[in-house]
């Protein structure tokens, strides 16, 4: 019996597996997009993951979830967030569009007066904590590199972005019951 | 009257500028200038005599004990500085009844007294004009507003700009909106159509020409102002709008993200793919493999005691089976013998049949092979032998 799958079958796959964000721009995202049904099935029956596909990106969650690392990365751009406002810069402008110099990072967070935060947690408490955070998040597609010392953030940053906004939604909408 | 050469009066302006700017913010602020302010404002840069030429020009009007700038100069410095005060949308709407009105009395009254449709052709022009003047004012003061607020230069709170940007957008943008949106059937911009369509029919078949001509003139200026209005609504849709709601986002955000930092490690964050390392497709299926592996090369041998007891071993000892032998003389089939005598001793081996055979060499047996060639089997626990019959006696008599 021959086995029929989608082209780049094998990356999509590949990718998705290695807790890979699949975006737009790359070269299986057209294949992913037409054949978003089958992967949805695919990954249910093989493996029971869920698999969410987006305007311009796409990945793949299961029930276990690395828990360490999005907590890590939200604390990163919640204070970087946070900062980029006390500057007075547009910080979602900035992500969406913007790209960050290392240095500039790491300015930020010598500047935060999140400093007991920082200090405790292993991926960001300091410069090459930082960078392998970074690193990660290079590997998983929530950020490119653009030189060796500059990265951007690419459009996988609004899985956190969205997740702060629910918050804020939901703290809105626990204030508002128990005013009533 | 203004006794004075005009050219003097702006000469006046130009040189004094900062000082007629300054008079102008402090009564756009606090919507009268104050006669201590003014007295501090005109005293700058040593511009003593500056107060009698405010007067004298008419620039400036007592107020009881404090002062305004006229009108028509508030109004210039407003639109040359752009800084208009945003107008409410009742403020604008208020053209919409005025020109409403306008018109309806121009129809009712278009066969009667000509002088007087004249004069409301005229009024309703300049309605118009304020009208779209307004509007472009307001889009004007808003989009400055909403930039400013976007660029966040008065470092403000993150929750008094959201509260800033909804005011923005509940009480001006989106009111603002709906006057000019031309497919709600209220909007200001859609009763201009309506004149517009009624001024181009009077322009091409109304008797008197003074009139068709002010008919004309109308339809030209309303062409004019609908497209102005729908290059302002496109503003509102394309800009404002989009930037009021990004403040919005943004601050919400923050929200959240403050709420995420007052307690990091106890609320549930995005789920993220939790890789396995023995997935079959991943690349670093080989590594982990030879990894594995690694881990138990050059290991040093381990040895496991057992606890239960050893069965005792065999030993072999000749003098007993000698005896055993020598009281069993004469025997027909030594190898019989054997294994007669070995099954008393537990199960029969190679070594015991061995080590028994031993015994054939002693020099008081007589040994005697079976003429006849005859063969005998013993079957130990994994052999099994073929072996001849051989008698066994005392040697001599």
């Amino acid at each position: 019996m021959e086995f029929e799958s989608p082209k780049y079958h094998n990356e999509i796959v590949e990718d998705l597996m290695n807790g890979k964000f699949i975006l737009s721009k790359e070269k299986h995202f057209e294949e992913l997009k037409e054949h978003s049904d089958y992967y949805k099935a695919f990954f249910e029956k093989s493996f029971g993951h869920d698999f969410i596909f987006l305007l311009d990106f796409a990945y793949i969650v299961s029930p276990e979830t690395n828990e360490n690392l999005s907590r890590d990365i939200c604390i990163f751009l919640a204070i970087l967030c946070y900062e980029l406002d006390k500057e007075g810069i547009n910080f979602l402008d900035k992500i969406e569009y913007g790209d960050f110099s290392l240095e500039e990072v790491d300015k930020y967070f010598e500047n935060s007066s999140f400093t007991d935060l920082i200090q405790n947690n292993n991926q960001i408490k300091d410069f090459d904590a930082k960078r392998k955070l970074i690193k990660t998040m290079t590997t998983k597609n929530i950020i490119e590199k653009n030189s060796e010392d500059r990265f951007s953030f690419t459009a996988a940053y609004r899985v956190f972005i969205d997740f702060a906004k629910e918050l804020a939604e939901n703290r809105t909408i626990s204030l508002e019951q128990k005013d009533n | 009257m203004i006794n004075e050469e005009p050219i003097s009066i702006l000469r006046f302006l130009s040189t004094y500028f900062d000082i007629i700017r300054d008079l102008f913010i402090t009564q756009k602020e606090d919507r009268i200038i104050r006669r201590e302010t003014f007295e501090i404002i005109c005293n700058k840069n040593n511009a003593e005599g500056i107060r009698k030429t405010l007067f004298k020009y008419k620039i400036v009007k007592q107020v009881q004990d404090d002062y305004e700038l006229r009108d028509v100069y508030y109004n210039l410095f407003e639109f040359i500085l752009f800084e208009f005060r945003p107008l409410l949308p009742d403020e604008i709407e208020k053209y919409g009844q005025s020109i409403s009105e306008l018109f309806r009395k121009i129809k009712e009254g278009i066969n009667s007294d000509k002088n007087i449709l004249l004069d409301r052709i005229t009024a309703l022009s300049e309605e118009v004009k304020k009208f779209s003047e307004a509007v472009d004012k307001n889009k004007i003061r808003l989009l400055s507003e909403t930039r400013e607020l976007k660029a966040n230069v008065k470092r403000i709170d993150y929750k008094e700009k959201i509260q800033r940007a909804s005011h923005w957008t509940d009480h001006y943008i989106l009111p603002l909106n709906k006057i000019l949106d031309v497919n709600h059937s209220e909007s200001i911009t859609n009763k201009l159509f309506d004149i517009s369509e009624f001024a181009n029919q009077k322009r091409l078949n109304f008797d008197d020409e003074k009139i068709k001509s002010q008919f004309e003139r109308l339809h030209k200026q309303l062409i004019q102002t609908n497209d102005d209005l729908r290059l302002n609504h496109k503003t509102f849709i394309n800009e404002l709008l989009p930037l009021i709601e990004r403040i919005k986002t943004e601050s919400l955000i923050l929200t959240g993200w403050i709420e995420f930092l007052k307690n990091p490690y106890r609320i549930d964050t995005p789920k993220l793919f939790k890789t396995d390392r023995n997935n079959a497709t991943s690349t670093k299926m080989y590594l982990s493999t030879k990894e594995y592996f690694e881990l138990y090369q050059n290991v040093e041998d381990a040895y496991i005691e057992q606890e239960e007891q050893q069965p005792a071993r065999w030993i072999f000892n000749k003098s007993v089976y000698k005896n055993k032998l020598n009281n069993s003389l004469p025997i027909t089939n030594f190898f019989d013998w054997c294994e007669n005598t070995l099954q008393k001793e537990g199960v029969l081996t190679n070594e015991k049949i061995l080590a028994l055979t031993t015994l054939l060499f002693e020099e008081e047996l007589s040994i005697n092979e079976n003429l006849e060639n005859e063969t005998t089997e013993i079957k130990t626990i994994n052999s099994k032998f073929i072996v001849p019959i051989i008698q066994v006696n005392k040697n001599g008599i």
